[in-house]
C-alpha cells in the first residue's frame, strides 16, 4: 500500500469503529453510577435492629399508631423467622451492620428546584428529570436514600382524579385507602426479608387510578441509595381501579461501596376488574447490594398485569414478581432479562398463581452470565383446583458467555385438576460458531458480531420496554460486553 | 483470459484432522462466471468455506489470493471487506437482529462509509419487491421462521445490496419450487456485470440459463477432476458422472 | 429408619419450600424386603438386564459400565396398589459407553423412585425413558438426574405419563452440565396427560450449567387431550374413552416398544389398559 491508501484504509477503520459505536446508540459510561455524593444526611439510625430503632422511624415519620403496631408486629415475626435454606448465599448479609434509615437532607417537594444541589446534580447525571420535561413522562418521583425528595403528576391526572405521591403523604391524606391494602398481598410472615420491610419500611410511591382513567404515558419512580452501609425499605404501593390503565417504570442504582448495602423493598399491586397495570423496573444496583425484593400483583376478572424486568445490577438478587391470577380470564405477561457478570450471583424469575377460570399466563426470560457470574432461573406456576382451563406458557432461555459462569434453570409447575395447559421450554447454551461465521462474512468484525447476537438475545425483551429505557438496556449490555469479548 | 480474480492453488485443506480437499486448483477471472459440479461430499462446501475463511476448517498447504493478494492470512470479515460474500447453503437464523439492520451494519463495515438511512431504506425496499420478498421482512429477525425460499432469496437481497466483487454461491437454489429458483436466477442475472464474478455451485441448470457460464469445474475426491465449457453441464445433466468417475477409476 | 414421612432423595438445587418439591418423602414405613442388584458391564460388551418387580420392596441397584460397553437395563414396577415400592438406580457410565433404560412405573401406592446417571467418560451416552402411571390416591414421587461429566456426552430424558382419579405425581428430571463437558449435548421433554379433575402433577425440569460449550433444552407439556387428535378419532366412530385410550396408548407406546420380552410387554400394556378401562 502507498501513503495514499494507507491514509485511506486507516480513514475508513476510523469510520467502522465510530459507526459501531453508533450502533450502540450513544453511549454512556458505567462511572456516572458510581459517582458518590457527599453523605449529607442529617439523621442515620443505629446500625443493626432492635425495638429502639424501629420506634425510632416510626417517631420520625409521625406514624399513625396503627403504622406503629404493625412496625412492632413486623419485627417479631421477623426476629421469629429462620432465613431461606435455597437460593444465594446470604452470607455477605449483616443486619448488625445495616443502617435502615437515612434521612437525606431535604423535604419534599413537588418543585425540582428546591431540591439541594447534591441531589438534583445526582439525578440529572442519570438524566431523570430529563424524561420528564421532554414529557415522555405523566409524573415522577425520586428518593435519595430513605426519604422521597421530588414528586410530580400533570394537572390533568390529578383533574381526573389520580394519585400520584410518596407513601408518607399516602399515609397522611389517604389513610383509609393505605390501611385497607398495606401489606395485605405480602404479609409479613411471608418471609424474613418481607418482616423486616414490615418493620422498618420508608418511602416508596402511592397510586391511586380511578375507575375507567387511562393514564396514557408512564409515570416514574426512581430510587437512589447514597449512604454506604444502609438500606432501602421502599414500599411500593398501586391501585389501578376496574377499567383503568397504567404504566409505571421504576429504576434504581446506588454507587459502589466496600460495605454491603441491602435493598428490601415491597411493592403490592392491585389490578381491579377489567383493569391493565404494566410494571417496568430496570435495576442497576451496584455490585455491592443485596437486593432481596418483593412484588406481588394481585389481578381481578379480566384483568392484565404485565410485568417488564431487567436485573444488571447488584451483587446478590432474589427477584421473583408473583403474579396472582383470582378473577376469571385474568392475564400476567412477564419478560424478564438478567445479565450476571463477575461477582454477581443473580436469582431472578416469576411465579404465577391461578385461582380462577380461563386465566393464562405468558413467562418469557432470558439470561446471561460471564466473567464467573452466576445465573439463576427460578420460578414456580400454580395451578389450583379453582382454576378450569387456565393455560401458561414458559420460554427461558440462557446464553453463557465462557464456561467459568454458571447458568440454572429450575422451574416448578404445580398443577391440579385436568383442564390446565401448561407448556414449558428452556435452552442453554453458549453463541454458535455458525451466526458468527455468518455474520463476519457479511464484514462485520468478530467483537461486534458478539455483541450483536447479545444484543439481539435481549431484544423481546428491550421491546417491550420505552425508549429511554431500551437505550438505557443496550448501554448496560454494551458496558458489560466492553472488552470481555473475543 | 481476463484479468485473475481469485486464483486457488494445490489447496490442501479439512476438518478436525479429516482432509477433505486434496490439492484442488480452480482460476476465476474478473467479470467471470464458474460452475462447481461434483457428486455430495465431494468437498464443495468445504471449498466456499475455506475461502470465506471459516475458522472450523484448517488450510494444511496451498494458497488463495484474492487480487493478487493472500486471502488465507485474513478474518473473515476482513475477506468480505475485500469484496467476497458467500450465499450461505443454509443461511443460519439469529434471533433479535432485524434483516434491515444487518445489511445496514454489513453495508457500512464493508464499504468504510456512512450509509444514511433514508436512502438506503429506499432502495432496500425497492430490491425486496424485485426479489417478492414482502416489505415487513425488513423488520423480520434474520432468517427467524423463513421457508427455505424466504431464506434463499433474503441471501440474494444481501449480494444485490452489498455488491461484491466475488460472489460464491452455494446451492443457492436448491430446495427451491420452480417460482423462487426463477426469482433467485433473476436476481444472481441482476447482480452479475463485466466487473464481478461468480463462483457457482448448483445441481439446477435453471439458475445457469439467465448467466453465461464461462467455466465449468468437476469436483470430485477433493480435486477438480475435469474442466471444460458450458456443454460439460448439460453432459452431466444428462449422464451424471459415469463418465468422470470411469476415467477416474482408471 | 421406618419413621414416618422419611426423606428418600433430593434434588440438587433447592427451592421454595411451598410447592414441597425439594424432598421425595415417603409416607409410612419403607417396606423391609430389600432387592439389592449390582451390575458390572465390562469393556465393549453389550448387555440386557431385566427386572421386574411385583411386590412391595426396596430396590437397589448400583451399575458400572466400561469404557466402550452398553448396557439396557428395563425396570418394570408392577407392585399391588397398596403396597410401597422404593427403587433407587445408580450408574456410571464410562468412555465411550452407553446406558438406555426403559423404566415403567404402572403399580403401587407409593412408587419412589431415584435414578442417577453419571455420564463420566468422554462420548458416554444416557438414553432414558421412562412411563408412570397413577389412579387411585396413588403417589408417584420420581427423581431423575444425569451428570454430564465428560466432553461430547450425551443425554436424552424423556418421561410420558397419564394420570388419573385423586392420585399424585411429582417428576422431578435433573441435567446437570458440569464444567469441561465441552460439545455435550442434552434434551429432556415430560409429556402429562392429565384424566381427571382430582388429580395433582407436579413437574420440575432443572437444568444445571457449568459449562457454556454445550447444548441444553428442556420441555414440559401438562395437560388435557389435544382436542383436534379426540375429534379425529371420534369421526372415525371411536367412542371418548377409546378415543381417549388410544391416545394414552399412542403416548405410552415409545416406552413399551423398548421392553424386549414380548410376554411382559403384554403383560404391561394389559395391566395399563385394565387400569384405563377401569376407570370409565
Amino acid at each position: 500500500m502507498d501513503k495514499k491508501e494507507q491514509e485511506a484504509f486507516a480513514h475508513k477503520e476510523e469510520l467502522r469503529q465510530e459507526f459501531k459505536k453508533k450502533t450502540y446508540i450513544e453511549d454512556i459510561e458505567r462511572t456516572i453510577y458510581d459517582v458518590k455524593d457527599a453523605d449529607n444526611s442529617i439523621y442515620k439510625t443505629q446500625e443493626g435492629l432492635t425495638e429502639e430503632v424501629v420506634r425510632d422511624i416510626s417517631a420520625r415519620k409521625h406514624d399513625p399508631q396503627w403504622m406503629l403496631d404493625f412496625r412492632l408486629k413486623s419485627l417479631a415475626i421477623y426476629n421469629s423467622m429462620a432465613l431461606p435454606t435455597w437460593g444465594p448465599s446470604l452470607d455477605d448479609l449483616d443486619m448488625d451492620n445495616i443502617i435502615t434509615y437515612v434521612q437525606p437532607n431535604a423535604k419534599m417537594t413537588g418543585n425540582w428546584k428546591e431540591v439541594p444541589e447534591d441531589i438534583k446534580n445526582t439525578f440529572d447525571r442519570l438524566g431523570i428529570p430529563e424524561a420528564e420535561q421532554k414529557e415522555s413522562l405523566a409524573g415522577v418521583g425520586a428518593q435519595y436514600d430513605s426519604e422521597v425528595v421530588y414528586h410530580s403528576i400533570q394537572e390533568s391526572l390529578v383533574k381526573q382524579g389520580v394519585v400520584y405521591t410518596d407513601m408518607e403523604t399516602a399515609i397522611r391524606d389517604y389513610e383509609d385507602i393505605v390501611k385497607e391494602y398495606f401489606m395485605t398481598l405480602v404479609p409479613p410472615k411471608d418471609h424474613k426479608f418481607a418482616a423486616l420491610h414490615g418493620a422498618v419500611w420508608s418511602g416508596g410511591s402511592f397510586v391511586y387510578v380511578p375507575a375507567g382513567v387511562h393514564v396514557k404515558i408512564p409515570l416514574q419512580s426512581y430510587f437512589r441509595l447514597n449512604a454506604a452501609g444502609a438500606g432501602q425499605f421502599e414500599h411500593t404501593l398501586i391501585i389501578v381501579e376496574p377499567g383503568a390503565s397504567l404504566h409505571f417504570i421504576e429504576g434504581c442504582s446506588a454507587p459502589k461501596y466496600n460495605v454491603t448495602n441491602l435493598h428490601a423493598g415491597c411493592v403490592e399491586l392491585f389490578v381491579k376488574e377489567g383493569a391493565r397495570l404494566r410494571y417496568s423496573t430496570i435495576e442497576n444496583w451496584s455490585r455491592n447490594m443485596m437486593n432481596l425484593n418483593t412484588k406481588r400483583a394481585l389481578v381481578e376478572k379480566d384483568g392484565i398485569i404485565e410485568w417488564v424486568s431487567g436485573s444488571f445490577g447488584s451483587h446478590v438478587s432474589c427477584l421473583y414478581p408473583c403474579s396472582i391470577l383470582h378473577g376469571e380470564n385474568a392475564k400476567c405477561e412477564f419478560t424478564g432479562v438478567t445479565f450476571a457478570a463477575k461477582g454477581q450471583d443473580l436469582d431472578t424469575g416469576a411465579s404465577v398463581i391461578m385461582t380462577a377460570p380461563h386465566t393464562s399466563a405468558n413467562i418469557n426470560t432470558r439470561t446471561i452470565s460471564k466473567d464467573g457470574g452466576k445465573a439463576t432461573y427460578r420460578s414456580a406456576v400454580k395451578v389450583t383446583r379453582r382454576a378450569p382451563d387456565a393455560k401458561c406458557s414458559v420460554n427461558c432461555e440462557s446464553l453463557m458467555l465462557d464456561n467459568k459462569s454458571r447458568s440454572d434453570t429450575l422451574p416448578v409447575m404445580d398443577i391440579e385438576g385436568d383442564r390446565a395447559d401448561i407448556g414449558h421450554e428452556a435452552k442453554i447454551g453458549r453463541i454458535s460458531d455458525e451466526a458468527i461465521f455468518y455474520l463476519t462474512s457479511r464484514g462485520i468484525d468478530e467483537d461486534e458480531a458478539r455483541a450483536m447476537i447479545v444484543r439481539g438475545f435481549v431484544e423481546p425483551i428491550a421491546k417491550e420496554l420505552p425508549l429511554e429505557y431500551a437505550v438505557e438496556m443496550n448501554n448496560l449490555v454494551n458496558i458489560e460486553l466492553e472488552g470481555t469479548m473475543g | 483470459m481476463s484479468e485473475k480474480l481469485l486464483e486457488v492453488t494445490d489447496l490442501h485443506a479439512g476438518v478436525e484432522g479429516k482432509e477433505i480437499l486434496k490439492g484442488l486448483s480452480l482460476s476465476v477471472g474478473k467479470g467471470e462466471v464458474h460452475v462447481i459440479l461434483g457428486p455430495n461430499g465431494s468437498g464443495k462446501s468445504t471449498l466456499m468455506n475455506v475461502i470465506m475463511g471459516h475458522p472450523k476448517y484448517e488450510v494444511t498447504s496451498g494458497s488463495i489470493s484474492f487480487e493478487g493478494e493472500d486471502l488465507l492470512g485474513l478474518k473473515t470479515y476482513e475477506r468480505a471487506r475485500k469484496g467476497l460474500f458467500l450465499s450461505f447453503q443454509n443461511p443460519e437464523e439469529i434471533p433479535g437482529i432485524t434483516v434491515e439492520n444487518m445489511i445496514r451494519t454489513s453495508k457500512q463495515m464493508i464499504t468504510g462509509e456512512r450509509v444514511k438511512l433514508i436512502p438506503f431504506r429506499k432502495e432496500l425496499k425497492a430490491m425486496m419487491a424485485e426479489l417478492q420478498i414482502k416489505p415487513e421482512y425488513a423488520g423480520r429477525y434474520l432468517n427467524v421462521g423463513f421457508s427455505g425460499g424466504e431464506k434463499k432469496r433474503n441471501e440474494i437481497l444481501q449480494l444485490l445490496m452489498l455488491n461484491p466483487k466475488l460472489a460464491l454461491l452455494d446451492e443457492t437454489d436448491s430446495g427451491l419450487d420452480v417460482d423462487a429458483v426463477r426469482v433467485v436466477s433473476e436476481g444472481v442475472a441482476k447482480f452479475h456485470n463485466e466487473n464481478n464474478s461468480c463462483l457457482i455451485i448448483t445441481h439446477n441448470t435453471r439458475i445457469l440459463e439467465d448467466l453465461n457460464v464461462d467455466r465449468v469445474h468437476v469436483l470430485m475426491g477433493g480435486r477438480i477432476v475435469e474442466e471444460g465449457g458450458p456443454e460439460l453441464v448439460n453432459e452431466i445433466n444428462e449422464n451424471g458422472f459415469a463418465r468422470i468417475l470411469e476415467a477416474q477409476a482408471k | 429408619m421406618n419413621n414416618d414421612l422419611t426423606v428418600f432423595s433430593r434434588i440438587p438445587m433447592r427451592t421454595w419450600r411451598w410447592l414441597g418439591v425439594n424432598e421425595a418423602r415417603v409416607a409410612g414405613p419403607i417396606p423391609e424386603k430389600q432387592e439389592n442388584e449390582s451390575l458390572l458391564v465390562e469393556a465393549g460388551k453389550t448387555e440386557e438386564y431385566i427386572l421386574t418387580r411385583r411386590a412391595g420392596a426396596q430396590q437397589n441397584v448400583d451399575i458400572r459400565i466400561e469404557d466402550g460397553a452398553k448396557l439396557h437395563l428395563v425396570n418394570i414396577q408392577l407392585v399391588p396398589t397398596d403396597e410401597t415400592a422404593t427403587s433407587r438406580v445408580k450408574v456410571t457410565v464410562g468412555k465411550d459407553a452407553e446406558f438406555r433404560y426403559t423404566v415403567v412405573e404402572a403399580g403401587a401406592s407409593q412408587a419412589m423412585s431415584e435414578l442417577d446417571v453419571n455420564l463420566a467418560g468422554n462420548d458416554s451416552k444416557a438414553d432414558i425413558w421412562g412411563l408412570y402411571f397413577s389412579d387411585g390416591s396413588r403417589k408417584v414421587d420420581l427423581n431423575y438426574t444425569i451428570r454430564q461429566a465428560g466432553r461430547r456426552t450425551d443425554a436424552n430424558m424423556q418421561v410420558r405419563g397419564a394420570m388419573l382419579d385423586t392420585s399424585e405425581k411429582i417428576f422431578r428430571g435433573t441435567l446437570d452440565f458440569i464444567e469441561g463437558a465441552k460439545g455435550s449435548v442434552g434434551r429432556e421433554n415430560e409429556e402429562v396427560i392429565l384424566l381427571s379433575p382430582g388429580v395433582r402433577n407436579r413437574s420440575v425440569p432443572i437444568m444445571l450449567s457449568h459449562e457454556d460449550d454445550v447444548d441444553g433444552h428442556h420441555a414440559v407439556s401438562v395437560g388435557r387431550m389435544d382436542e383436534d387428535k379426540l375429534f379425529y378419532l371420534m369421526s372415525r366412530g371411536l367412542d371418548l374413552p377409546n378415543a381417549q385410550r388410544l391416545i394414552v396408548e399412542a403416548s405410552f407406546n415409545p416406552v413399551l416398544d423398548r421392553i424386549p420380552d414380548e410376554a411382559l410387554k403384554q403383560e404391561v400394556d394389559e395391566y395399563l389398559q385394565g387400569r384405563l378401562a377401569n376407570h370409565e
